[in-house]
């Protein structure tokens, strides 16, 4: 289930895009399943359905679902593959951005990387994600 | 699809609309904001052919709007001052409605009276203004025209009654291509509904957006440096507002938020903060970058 904050800062259909995504980086939605239709989702969500077809088409865009004429829109077989990739490119910039910074204000790498240790063994049997 | 190129419109020697150009495709919905005499009820009066444009044209699907019944049958305008005929209630008003447009709906306007505990049989002499409100938005809900235009009647809408209508919209809008105009004093009323946004001011268009591209235009900087400096230290960076007190900078800022966050921190700052803005503020920020200030434009 989706939500949504219409009055958050980050565009409406941005926030859809993100649900949707993690939703199939879950499995919640597994290759080929079936979308909610722009109607149905307008509905449920009681949002402007422009809005939708908009998210829709950006998702379409980047490759993650496809569209049968007359039937809906689909979660593409590589989506959740493509998604992953995207993440682990995103966060592992985020790693090394932090890193440097640690780094350049005289944090060892040893130290740092006992940091990353720590959070494998506290997080282990954890079911945590987000 | 509606197209207005050009229009003026004169009473007497005030000069309500200027110039004023726009184009509405099908299926939006569209905000109208501007403060008492910008021109929203003269522009909404012309393209429902109740005015004729001194100059310029109107046209809804290619077609001229003024003294056209076939075009303006597919239009209905909720004016601010609602009006019903004399005597009368809302049942009378629906058949009134239905002979005019040829899509009423006495099952839409059924449901919706039981919905909000109107009483259709009843005179509207007996309505309170509130309940008039809604009788008047009922009937127009009910009669599912192809353009549907509020003046102002979303102001002040209770919640239930909002929702309500914004969700009668959405379901036009996919079913039937539904284009809805609504206008208003406050960006606040119009945030949530519409998908386009205008700012009408002294009779002409200052400002059309997307109102979801326009979250994301711009965001506020703060940034603070050990060592003195003004706004020439940030030369690649396109700011629209640059305010400094001491060593503290807020920076209104244009552009990809992740890059120049990255791009300043590299500058080594004392403080960096990045901070949304209001959809009021952004407002605020790119009419001000158009050279007008909109307090004047605002109540």
């Amino acid at each position: 289930m989706i939500s949504i904050d219409i009055y958050s800062r980050t565009p409406v259909y941005q926030q859809i895009i993100d649900e949707m995504k993690k939703e199939i980086v879950l499995g919640i939605l597994p290759p080929g399943a079936q979308l909610s239709s722009v109607r149905e989702l307008s509905i449920e969500l009681d949002i402007n359905p422009n809005t939708v077809q908009k998210a829709y088409i950006e998702l379409e865009r980047q490759g993650l679902i496809h569209s049968v004429p007359g039937k809906g829109s689909f979660v593409t077989e590589d989506a959740g593959a493509q998604i992953r990739r995207l993440i682990a490119q995103e966060e592992s910039e985020r790693i090394r951005a932090a890193a440097g910074h640690l780094a350049s204000v005289g944090f060892s790498e040893e130290i740092i990387l006992e940091w990353i240790h720590d959070i494998f063994r506290n997080s282990k049997g954890e079911n945590y994600h987000d | 699809m509606i197209e207005a190129v050009g229009i003026t419109k004169y009473f007497e020697n005030f000069k309500a609309l200027n110039n004023l150009n726009c184009k509405i495709p099908d299926s939006c919905i569209y905000g109208l904001v501007g403060s008492n005499g910008a021109g929203k009820s003269t522009f909404l009066r012309l393209i429902s052919g109740v005015y004729k444009p001194d100059e310029g044209t109107i046209l809804m699907d290619g077609q001229p709007v003024y003294e056209n019944p076939d075009v303006k049958k597919n239009i209905l305008y909720v004016t601010d001052d609602l009006y019903f005929l004399p005597q009368s209630n809302m049942k009378r008003m629906a058949d009134f409605y239905h002979a005019i447009y040829e899509n009423f709906s006495y099952e839409k306007f059924n449901e919706l009276t039981e919905t909000f505990k109107l009483d259709p049989g009843k005179n509207f002499n007996t309505f309170s203004k509130g309940m008039r409100r809604q009788a008047a938005t009922i009937l127009a809900l009910a009669a599912k025209p192809r353009y549907l235009f509020f003046d102002e009647t979303f102001d002040g809408l209770d919640p239930v009654m909002r929702n309500l209508v914004k969700r009668c919209i959405y379901s036009d809008v996919l079913d039937r291509k539904t284009t809805t105009i609504i206008t208003s004093h406050s960006l606040r009323e119009l945030e949530d509904v519409c998908d386009q946004l205008a700012m009408l001011h002294k009779g002409g268009i200052v400002f059309e957006s997307d109102i979801q591209d326009l979250k994301t235009s711009l965001f506020k900087v703060q940034i603070a440096f050990g060592d003195p400096f003004d706004q020439n230290k940030f030369p690649d960076i396109e700011m629209v507002n640059y305010s400094q007190k001491g060593s503290v900078a807020n920076i209104i800022v244009r552009g990809d938020r992740d890059a120049i966050k990255a791009k300043l921190r590299l500058m080594n700052p004392l403080v960096l903060d990045i901070l949304p803005l209001t959809l009021e503020e952004v407002f605020i920020y790119e009419m001000e970058a158009l050279g007008y200030a909109f307090k004047d434009m605002i109540d």
